[in-house]
């Protein structure tokens, strides 16, 4: 099996797993959790280009945004407006603050 | 990368809040974008140099073709220049930034609807914010019988994309070929519709592309003659199967052998999509960033990596110098006659070798395939370690091996020259053209680095204009560079394209200096004094 097949089938749990209701997480985490699965996921889910990097500053479950329970809301609201590394900033009109908010709420869900 | 405080050029203070303040009335005061924070967003996030050359002093984010002709007459009454983007994600191009600093933005993602779909006749109808994933979404919606081409990444816009000249991997890869039917809010505010939409109430308008009369869509792209709030874009019906083709050739020196081969069955609608050309050295970094690796796992020379290296590296990983991708379109007896001709070409050659692999409709869409948008290509550019870049010089040839191996060889020369990785991909657009899309990465907090690139374009421009060869699209930093390309009778094609920016746009706030076309009033500056 190739490497673009197995990021293909990767994608595809993905979406799966965020397609399944999680009953535990408030509206605005399931919001979050939306608008990350329709924009974040396609750096930020394994095996592709945000997850790679960040891999080689932890490990490989950890450099998942989605399983991290360490993230801040504030840096992530920051991040998001100023790009980091090679990830350019995201815009008002492509997420708007509350948007970037409802995402640091479901980045963050798992902290403690 | 703070901006000090930004305003258009030759704008007075008063003029400017006093637009900025109109702008509001239009679209709303959320609308109108001034803080640092913001306006820092639609910096070139690629920039090859010091992002705030091309600093814009706002953005305004309309939601309608009626809020974008209201923010085009209040720009000629202040003679603020205006910079259109639909997605902001042309990359390597200049991103969301201007080309004359103190520009507006006029941000069109808001405006991201897809306003029709019809699978009967294959087409939709969208506005400026829809990018590949909004669309692919909205056809999988509709009933997955029509597919997008998609450019690498998906983020973009389906029209801004097309009108860059943008290319997919399917037969419907030429993304330019598929427009039907434009609106168009002109420099003036007027608003216009192209083709069939000219026709009140036409039915028509996204099947029949030339209406009565000029054909205007090509105006449109790559120029700054008017903003297309709306566009019509054909769409492939799902094939009965896909077919994926990779071959590989076993010298240094086959470049040649590979467009010869792959021409004539180009030109006879056996290959029916795009074909890749990849170098060798583009076979290592494109393996090596699917895996998180960069430069340093194999070389840390600051000089163009050699080529034994990458020769070496390449049999490390048991793969062949010169490759070359594509897919086939059709149904499954089709497929058999195609893969068979082009398995017959390859036969001739010895060492080379065809690796296939098939699809057929009801299995689950795969990544190689290319009709579903991602992001993958992405990984590539912290080649030279994050932050990464890059730019690109992109000559048009024919697609004849001995013309096309010596362009290739003399760009090579001089990457080496500037101590720069050469990533070449050779991409045919259409039957009868073909890119030699060399790449320049670089990383963000390499001056030195950058410096060589932006130099490197320059001398590339101008040594192929003297071959008589021309770029088919640039950054913005480079789009004097690229027009200065096209010579003939005294550069003759710039002096109509000014002739037809005066006409449209005398007061020249649309866009002034994109694709080296400059409004009157910036034209011996050239926007830079």
């Amino acid at each position: 099996m190739s490497i673009r097949m197995i990021l293909a089938l990767a994608l595809a749990l993905v979406a799966a797993v965020a397609s399944a209701a999680e009953p535990s997480l408030t509206p605005q985490q399931q919001e979050g959790k939306r608008l990350y699965n329709h924009i974040c996921v396609y750096c930020h889910s394994p095996g592709v280009w945000g997850t790679n990097r960040l891999s080689k500053r932890m490990d490989k479950e950890h450099a998942v945004l989605e399983n991290r329970t360490d993230l801040s809301a504030g840096a992530i609201q920051t991040i998001v407006r100023t790009g980091i590394g090679s990830m350019p900033p995201l815009r008002k009109s492509e997420l708007s603050d509350a948007d970037v908010a409802a995402i640091a709420a479901y980045l963050t869900r798992q902290n403690r | 990368m703070a901006q000090a405080a930004v305003r258009p050029p030759g704008v007075s203070e008063a003029d400017f809040k006093a637009a900025l303040k109109a702008f509001a009335d239009v679209v709303g005061p959320d609308w109108v974008l001034i803080s640092e924070l913001d306006r820092n967003t639609y910096l070139d996030a690629f920039a090859p140099g010091d992002a705030d050359s091309h600093a814009p002093a706002a953005a305004v984010v309309p939601q309608s073709a009626q809020e974008v002709q209201a923010i085009v007459k209040i720009a000629n009454k202040y003679r603020i220049p205006l910079w259109p983007v639909s997605t902001g994600r042309n990359l390597a191009y200049g991103g969301s930034a201007p080309v004359l600093r103190g520009s507006v933005v006029l941000d069109l993602k808001r405006m991201n609807r897809v306003l029709e779909i019809d699978e009967q006749l294959g087409y939709a109808l969208v506005e400026p914010g829809v990018s590949f994933f909004d669309l692919f979404d909205a056809l999988q919606k509709a009933g997955g019988k029509l597919w997008i081409s998609t450019p690498a990444p998906g983020w973009g816009s389906v029209i801004g994309n097309a009108l860059e000249h943008g290319l997919g991997y399917t037969p419907y890869g030429v993304h330019a070929d598929t427009i039907c039917g434009m609106e168009v809010v002109l420099p003036n505010g007027d608003l216009v519709r192209t083709g069939m939409g000219a026709a009140e109430g036409s039915k028509e308008w996204q099947t029949f592309k030339y209406g009565y009369g000029p054909v205007w869509d090509g105006l449109f792209t790559q120029s700054n003659f008017g903003v297309v709030t709306k566009m019509g874009v054909w769409l492939m019906p799902q094939p009965e199967a896909v077919a994926y083709v990779g071959v590989s050739l076993p010298n240094a020196g086959d470049l040649p052998l590979m467009v010869d081969t792959l021409r004539p069955l180009r030109l006879n609608d056996t290959i029916n999509a795009t074909y890749t050309i990849v170098n060798p050295f583009r076979s290592i970094v494109d393996g090596y960033s699917m895996q998180g690796k960069s430069r340093p796992d194999i070389y840390q020379g600051r000089d163009s990596i050699p080529l034994d290296v990458v020769l070496k590296e390449l049999a490390v990983q048991g793969k062949a110098p010169w490759n070359a991708t594509f897919n086939l379109f059709d149904r499954d007896k089709g497929l058999d006659l195609r893969l068979a001709a082009i398995q017959e070409a390859f036969d001739r050659i010895p060492g080379a070798k065809v690796q296939t692999r098939r699809w057929h409709q009801g299995q689950p869409i795969e990544q190689w395939m290319r009709v579903q948008p991602g992001l993958f290509a992405l990984g590539i550019v912290d080649w030279y370690g994050g932050p990464g870049g890059h730019m690109n010089f992109a000559p048009v040839v024919a697609p004849l091996g001995e013309r096309v191996g010596e362009l290739y060889d003399s760009i090579y020369k001089r990457f080496v020259e500037f101590g720069i990785d050469y990533y070449c991909g050779l991409l045919n657009v259409g039957a009868r053209g073909l890119l030699v899309n060399a790449v320049m990465f670089f990383n963000r907090n390499d001056a030195d680095l950058m410096r060589r690139g932006r130099e490197l374009y320059k001398v590339l421009a101008k040594e192929f204009t003297a071959k008589g060869f021309g770029d088919y699209r640039a950054h913005i930093s480079f789009m004097d560079e690229a027009a200065d390309m096209y010579t003939f009778n005294g550069h003759a094609l710039r002096h109509l394209n000014e002739r037809v920016k005066d006409a449209l746009d005398p007061q020249g706030v649309l866009a002034p200096g994109k694709q080296g076309i400059w409004p009157r009033s910036l034209r011996d500056k050239k926007g830079r004094a």
